[in-house]
């Protein structure tokens, strides 16, 4: 389904081990540790070999993430927000990522902005329950996706690189 | 909580992770972006390799073509050169294009480059081939090193002399030979042409002897004008060329000169085998002062010609004649020998006072004259002769030719021969006294004519005269006098020495004057006689026609008669028969008599054809014309009826008188025609006439009329005899047709089968069907045995069948 490249980083994220939703106190716990760490570890990975493309934060809970996302094409790079809840049903059900603001510029989008993952993530996801997390969702999902959507959204006009977006340093908020 | 504790930690270590500096590492594409940016702004100067793997800047590009140059010993092609190391071709190119400009000694050649060291190794290995061979091409050189050949013979001819061991051809830049070599060649070729003694082509001793073509032409050059061989180069440098020793053409001038010395003459021929190519030229170069004449294959001393000159004035003067041929030399051909007694002859200033006959023989022409003297008294004779048997003067020649061929090309079939003969002879005693004897007469004259015809062509082909003569002679009515033969014999008996080929010459020659000047003395002669003899003679001949007429009237009208007893279809075919033979005999008779009054009689008014009679007929008066050309008309027509109208009143328009025939006279003619068949049927032998005969007597004797019929009539004949005579003889006469049937039937498919024999011959050699063949021979044995026996048969039964008719003809003269 994807490129070299994408299968090594997913195979260097740790793959988790706990079967739990939000739902479960205990375990989601547990599982939410998993998370983080498989989370870190891809972040890191990415890190080493100059591809960082995401940033991610969530609730105390862990049930609603939010951050950003940028594709670099063309040498110009092109950023926006993503934000998705962690379903009751996780892990079985996979998290629906959605970016706002392309709205009604793509196809492959639903309603309110999440974009659709329904032919090769789904099933795939659906194989390797529980074993994998959010990492995976971004790495598998939101990755190839951008990969895909962004070039041809910008081919159409649909999305203009925001000149100021390069000058704000990305880890302004970070301090 | 702790859980959450940790939790609230790991969020923490994600932002701390995530807001880590990224490493700062330049991917390859990146790096590649940068580099091209770079060259893009002229601020490094790198070229990429072909794969795309490796930056080289220009200076490590030359570094490198010169270390694959050392490697590949000083030549390297620039191709491979890119090929090893990889970069694009232009670059190469241009470096080693900087190369060649900064460095002395290396230069760029054909796409390679090339240093020096390599060319000394070149001019040494060369140096070593050249000493090896004594010569070297260029051009081998280019093949092998693969250089182009200005390039090679700059670099060795800077070479030459210090690396080269050896010298360029002088006329030829693509050679190299060593000093030795050239003394050797020099040496073989001065030995060898010192001992030629013929011409010799040049390009056969470079074949025979291996020897080098330029420095060969050069070295014989350079031998013959230093005057070392004595001899000269004929045909430049080209392959024709041929060395000429000077001995040789010493004893060639020396063999013309005595040849011509000691025979007056120079054949070209003979020039031409002693190897002289112009040998006309050549004479004229050589003998420019000297007179010769020069004729079609050979020339002449002037010796010769007054020679001949001389014994031709001689000839003329004493008038008679000379051959000049012992005095020519014998291998002339006989049109140099015409051109050589012309010469002579006009020389003399003879050329009006004689003439020559064949090749060589002079005659004088009052010798000529002399010959003709001998002939006077023959002519007169035979003059005297001509006139009385009145020939034909003002008949032309072209129509008399015409009768002839005519009878000629109807005479050839054996079989139609044998019917005319048979009609002849049914003919004779039918009153016409002429008409028997018409065919052998005509034959003979035909003969004549051919032979002399024969003459006359020899003669045309002999005598340049042309087709001016001809026409001449053709246009004008000729009486012949003597063919040339005849002439030819006279003329051996009075002069005797004169050589025999020569003689039939001088015949034809004297031939024209002779039959012209007996054409005069014949109408001198015809003149003198015709004038006072005519009247009685013509009354003599008019009684002599009035009866002959009269005769051949009665007995036409006597067949017709008879004619008359059978079917319409017989009665048709007899009344052609009768129109075709009795009914023309009468018309010629008539025809030829007015022919007379006009000169234009013939001898034989038998061998009249109907065109000739049209012919004279148009000649005629008009009164007389035209009853008689609608007699003329009738002959073709099919009426005997209207015939004998016409012959009344044509008769009339000649004075002739026509009396109807009596009683008497009837039976007069009826008996003399019986005995006339009679007697020939007595001598004749042949089956089919003897049937004629008899049943036309038969015939005669039961119904008391005439019948002149055709043999294909005979059946018909036999038919109507049925019931008129004894069943006996009825039925031997039946019997002995079918025999003559038989026997004709035979001889026809025995022709045919002749043939048919000689393709079976040829078929059964090749397919050697022998079985066929036998059964073929026997098949062919049976018919000729059959054929015997009709034959015999026949014999036994005429007396048989004679006697029917003979053994009547007795009882009944006796009944007379």
């Amino acid at each position: 389904m994807s490129d070299d490249v994408t299968r090594r980083a997913v195979s260097d994220i740790p793959l988790l081990k706990t079967n739990s939703g939000p739902r479960d106190r205990e375990l989601w716990v547990q599982r939410l540790r998993e998370e983080y760490v498989s989370l870190i570890r891809y972040v890191e990975n990415n890190k080493a070999a100059d591809n960082d493309w995401f940033r991610l934060e969530s609730n105390r809970e862990g049930t609603r993430w939010f951050g950003k996302c940028w594709y670099v094409h063309e040498l110009l790079r092109y950023e926006f927000d993503v934000e998705f809840d962690v379903p009751a049903t996780y892990p079985a059900t996979a998290p629906e990522v959605a970016i706002p603001e392309l709205e009604g510029k793509t196809a492959k989008m639903y309603r309110g902005g999440r974009i659709c993952l329904t032919d090769h993530f789904k099933p795939l996801w659906a194989r390797n329950v529980p074993r994998f997390g959010l990492a995976h969702l971004m790495a598998l999902g939101l990755g190839p996706w951008l990969a895909v959507e962004v070039p041809d959204l910008v081919s159409r006009g649909l999305v203009t690189h925001k000149e100021n977006q390069l000058l704000q340093p990305p880890s302004a908020g970070a301090s | 909580m702790d859980a959450w504790e940790e939790i609230r930690r790991l969020a923490a270590d994600l932002q701390t992770a995530q807001f880590a500096d990224t490493v700062q590492r330049l991917s390859e594409r990146n790096c590649i972006e940068i580099i091209t940016r770079l060259v893009q702004e002229r601020q490094l100067e790198v070229v990429h390799t072909l794969d795309g793997k490796e930056y080289i800047t220009p200076a490590q590009i030359t570094k490198e073509i010169r270390d694959e140059l050392y490697v590949h010993g000083g030549r390297i092609n620039i191709v491979d050169l890119q090929q090893i190391i990889n970069v694009d071709l232009s670059h190469v190119e241009a470096r080693a294009n900087e190369i060649t400009r900064t460095e002395r000694g290396v230069q760029l050649v054909l796409g390679q480059l090339i240093d020096a060291s390599y060319l000394v190794r070149l001019a040494e290995e060369v140096n070593d081939k050249l000493q090896e061979a004594g010569l070297v091409t260029i051009s081998e050189l280019c093949k092998t090193y693969d250089l182009p050949g200005d390039f090679l013979t700059e670099e060795l001819s800077r070479r030459l002399g210090n690396l080269v061991q050896g010298q360029f051809d002088q006329y030829n830049r693509g050679v190299i030979y060593t000093p030795a070599f050239v003394a050797r060649h020099k040496a073989r070729i001065r030995g060898l042409f010192s001992a030629v003694t013929r011409p010799i082509p040049v390009i056969t001793v470079i074949g025979a002897f291996g020897f080098h073509e330029h420095l060969l032409y050069s070295v014989l050059e350079e031998l013959v004008s230093s005057g070392r061989l004595q001899g000269s180069v004929v045909g430049g440098r080209q392959d024709q060329a041929v060395y000429i020793p000077d001995i040789y053409s010493r004893t060639q001038n020396t063999w013309v000169d005595n040849f011509l010395q000691q025979n007056g003459y120079l054949e070209f021929d003979a020039l031409v085998r002693l190897g002289i190519p112009d040998p006309a030229g050549y004479i004229k170069k050589r003998y420019r002062s000297s007179k010769l004449l020069f004729l079609r294959e050979a020339c002449v001393g002037s010796a010769l010609v007054d020679q001949l000159e001389a014994s031709v004035e001689e000839a003329v003067s004493s008038s008679s004649w000379v051959d000049l041929q012992p005095m020519l030399p014998s291998s002339l051909s006989e049109e140099d020998v015409g051109m050589l007694v012309s010469q002579a002859m006009r020389n003399a200033g003879v050329m009006t006072s004689a003439s020559v006959l064949g090749d060589s023989v002079v005659v004088s022409q009052k010798f000529v004259s002399s010959c003709l003297a001998l002939f006077d008294d023959a002519m007169q004779l035979k003059a005297h002769k001509e006139v009385k048997n009145n020939p034909v003067f003002l008949l032309t020649e072209e129509d008399m030719k015409h009768t002839s061929s005519v009878t000629e090309s109807s005479a050839p079939s054996k079989k139609e021969k044998r019917e005319a003969e048979r009609r002849k002879k049914t003919t004779e005693g039918s009153g016409s006294v002429k008409g028997g004897g018409g065919g052998g007469s005509n034959a003979r004259e035909v003969r004549i004519r051919k032979t002399k015809k024969k003459g006359r062509r020899d003669e045309d082909s002999d005598e340049d005269t042309g087709p001016s003569s001809q026409q001449g002679r053709s246009k004008a009515p000729e009486v012949s006098f003597m063919t040339s033969e005849e002439v030819v014999v006279v003329l051996e008996a009075k002069i005797g020495d004169f050589p025999e080929e020569t003689l039939v010459e001088l015949a034809d020659h004297l031939a024209r004057p002779l039959s012209k000047a007996y054409q005069e003395v014949v109408r001198a002669v015809f003149l003198s006689s015709s004038s006072s003899p005519s009247g009685a003679n013509k009354k003599k001949s008019m009684k002599d026609l009035q009866e002959e007429v009269v005769n051949l009237f009665s007995n036409i009208r006597l067949f017709e008669k008879g004619a008359k007893f059978f079917s319409d279809e017989t009665q048709v075919h007899i009344t052609r028969h009768m129109l075709k033979t009795l009914c023309s005999d009468l018309t010629n008779v008539m025809v030829n008599f007015l022919a007379a009054d006009l000169m234009m009689s013939l001898e034989d008014p038998s061998c009249i054809t109907s065109e000739i009679r049209a012919k004279i007929l148009g000649k005629l008066p008009e009164e007389v014309r035209s009853p008689l050309m609608k007699l003329h008309c009738c002959l073709s027509g099919k009426s005997i009826e209207d015939f004998l109208n016409h012959v009344e009143s044509s008769a009339e328009a000649c004075g002739l008188l026509l009396r109807k025939g009596d009683k008497k006279r009837e039976r007069q003619s009826l008996f003399v025609h019986r005995n006339a068949l009679m007697e020939q049927l007595k001598q004749t032998e042949e089956p089919a006439l003897v049937l004629h005969l008899t049943s036309v007597l038969l015939f005669q004797t039961s119904t008391h009329c005439m019948l002149h019929a055709p043999g294909r009539c005979v059946p018909s004949i036999i038919g109507t005899l049925i019931g008129r005579i004894a069943t006996e003889s009825q039925q031997l006469l039946s019997q002995y047709q079918a025999l003559v049937v038989k026997q004709l039937v035979n001889q026809k498919t025995g022709e045919k089968q002749g043939k048919k024999k000689e393709e079976k011959k040829k078929k059964k050699e090749e397919e050697q069907e022998k079985k066929e063949g036998e059964e073929q021979e026997e098949e062919e044995k049976e018919k000729e045995q059959e054929e015997v026996d009709v034959r015999a048969e026949l014999l036994t039964l005429m007396p048989q069948v004679k006697d029917l008719v003979l053994g009547q003809a007795k009882t009944s003269i006796n009944e007379d």
